[in-house]
């Protein structure tokens, strides 16, 4: 409440100091009035100084004995009823990773404020819906890919010509950013409310390690295990696997071959991704992760959406998402 | 191996079947579900692969009912869905595999011959993996020709990793398999059996087809 904005509460402030001064100027008259003073008594020094006895005695001490504890209880006042708006700015700012499904909650607001923030759900709520649309059509555009991209793995596998390698390859990372677009939309069209299933890092991680091996093997990389505890978090586990399974994938691009991914989990409620790459730098991690927000399209690195689709999860799941570079490891900490 | 290939789509159906042929499948096309009913009616399939979004109705909803009125070969299902939801409902009706498109062909044969080899299947005597043959019935294995001497273990756990080839074998699905529930299993006795094998695999110059997924278990690699 700075800058160019009128502040609330200066406006506040201003309009009970006026209030205080027409008071004083009322309390003036009326003594004026009660003790028969006109101006010309001003001017005759017999009577100056009873009048000025008067004045001192009526107006002007009780005015400076009432001037400070006025002032504060009046800041006091102008503060607490302005408090819930600045707590409602928090939540608003706080809520800027879950976006979808946040609403300003109006029971805590002066009744004044209610239509606004009424207004501002009402927007919130359009915003939602056009963004749910919009994730849908992704959502339904990316399934609609799947036959038509079928039918041309299926034709360019029939091709006997030098090039059809190089496109089989292109198709094959068409599917895989087909397949982050169908997670991506689920996981909006899901969350924000998590389901509270008991996930075992345990299982998640076995399930990822036999789903990746045998692509693993076959890109002459290994695939390992290893654990230090893990407990049970609460979440989806169907999203939790998918996070795993692109901390793996990428995991698997940065390491070189005859090299192992190792999965860890544990302790406590942590699962981690070691490669055997050069490690990522978190300012590295940040610039991935944020990739759908920034509309990046420009990456050739072939990390896709994966870093991205994690951070999204892991803020779905309140877990933290970190880069280790030293034991280059990505961590995803559950609370 | 007979495969019914149950898809609308002509074009994808047409280049399934194709490429299936050309790993030595035969294979045949049905656009519908009355299509496929009157196919199976008609000759013996020893296997099926299915398309859920059919336009004469839900694959799944045919494949429970089917499964529940008489034996139909064991179906590979192939779908647009990705979610594990689906993938979980698939299973319960009675599909015995899963695959999400767009698929590769590679991929489709590699499951086919996976569920080919399931126990109970047709053509089920001889196991092949690459260079490696076993006798489900004599029990014995024969790799790059040469016969190999296998404990009964051994060849308890070859079997398995060969009917599973291509994808992770479990620790614990080992142990289930290899020893009832009341012997005693030593800490590393998996271990043993497999690093066994493994030495036996090697000397027929097979050894690099074992993989170890440390923490999880095994894989036999699938090689045509």
């Amino acid at each position: 409440m700075s800058g160019v904005h009128t502040s609330l509460e200066r406006r506040l402030i201003s309009g009970l100091a006026l209030v205080g001064a027409i008071g004083a100027l009322c309390l003036l008259l009326f003594i004026g009035i009660e003790y028969g003073l006109t101006f010309s008594v001003l001017f005759d020094p017999a009577e100056l100084p009873v009048v000025t006895h008067e004045l001192t005695e009526h107006v002007l001490i009780p005015i400076l004995v009432l001037i400070l504890p006025m002032t504060l209880a009046g800041r006091w006042v102008v503060r607490s009823s302005l408090r819930p708006l600045e707590h409602q700015a928090r939540e608003i700012d706080e809520a800027s990773e879950n976006e979808r499904g946040f609403r300003v909650d109006a029971t805590s607001l002066p009744r004044e404020v209610v239509p606004f923030a009424d207004a501002v759900n009402a927007l919130l709520e359009r915003i939602d819906l056009a963004s749910r649309e919009q994730e849908a059509f992704a959502a339904d555009v990316a399934h609609e890919l799947r036959t038509p991209l079928s039918v041309l793995a299926l034709e360019i596998e029939r091709l006997d010509h030098p090039a059809s390698e190089r496109l089989k390859e292109d198709v094959a990372r068409m599917r895989r950013l087909i397949e982050q677009l169908m997670i991506l939309a689920q996981l909006d069209i899901d969350t924000p409310q998590v389901a509270d299933e008991r996930v075992l890092l345990r299982d998640v991680a076995e399930d990822v390690a036999s789903l990746m091996a045998p692509v693993a093997i076959r890109q002459r990389r290994k695939i390992a295990v290893e654990s230090e505890g893990g407990d049970y978090v609460v979440g989806r586990r169907e999203a939790i696997a998918a996070a795993v399974r692109n901390l793996v994938d990428n995991a698997l691009r940065v390491t070189p071959e005859g090299g192992t991914v190792t999965i860890v989990i544990g302790p406590g409620r942590r699962i981690s991704v070691r490669d055997e790459g050069p490690g990522l730098a978190p300012e590295k991690l940040d610039q991935l992760r944020h990739r759908y927000k920034r509309a990046d399209h420009a990456s050739n690195s072939g990390a896709g959406l994966g870093l991205a689709i994690v951070s999204r999860i892991a803020a779905a799941h309140g877990a933290s998402f970190t880069t280790i570079p030293a034991e280059k490891s990505l961590r995803l900490q559950f609370a | 191996m007979r495969v019914l290939v149950v898809e609308d789509n002509e074009r994808l159906a047409r280049l399934t079947c194709e490429g299936l042929r050309n790993a030595g499948f035969a294979a045949d096309p049905a656009g519908d579900l009355e299509a496929a009913d009157e196919a199976l009616a008609a000759a013996n399939f020893d296997a099926l692969i299915l398309d859920l979004g059919l336009p004469d109705g839900d694959g799944l909803k045919w494949l429970r009912d089917r499964r529940q009125s008489r034996s139909i070969p064991p179906a590979l299902v192939l779908t647009a869905r990705g979610a594990l939801e689906d993938r979980v409902a698939g299973l319960d009706a009675g599909a015995d595999d899963y695959l999400v498109k767009p698929f590769e062909l590679a991929e489709v044969a590699a499951r086919l011959r996976a569920l080919l080899r399931r126990p109970g299947a047709r053509g089920d005597v001889e196991l092949v993996i690459g260079p490696i043959r076993f006798d489900t019935n004599r029990r014995e294995a024969v790799a790059h020709g040469e016969r190999l001497e296998l404990a009964r273990r051994e060849a308890d756990l070859l079997e398995l990793l060969m009917r599973k080839a291509g994808s992770v074998v479990r620790r614990q699905t080992i142990e289930d398999a290899l020893y009832s529930f009341d012997a005693s299993v030593t800490p590393n006795a998996v271990e043993a059996t497999v690093s066994r094998l493994r030495r036996k695999l090697e000397q027929a110059d097979c050894g690099d087809m074992l993989h170890t997924v440390r923490g999880v278990g095994y894989l036999l690699e699938e090689r045509t």
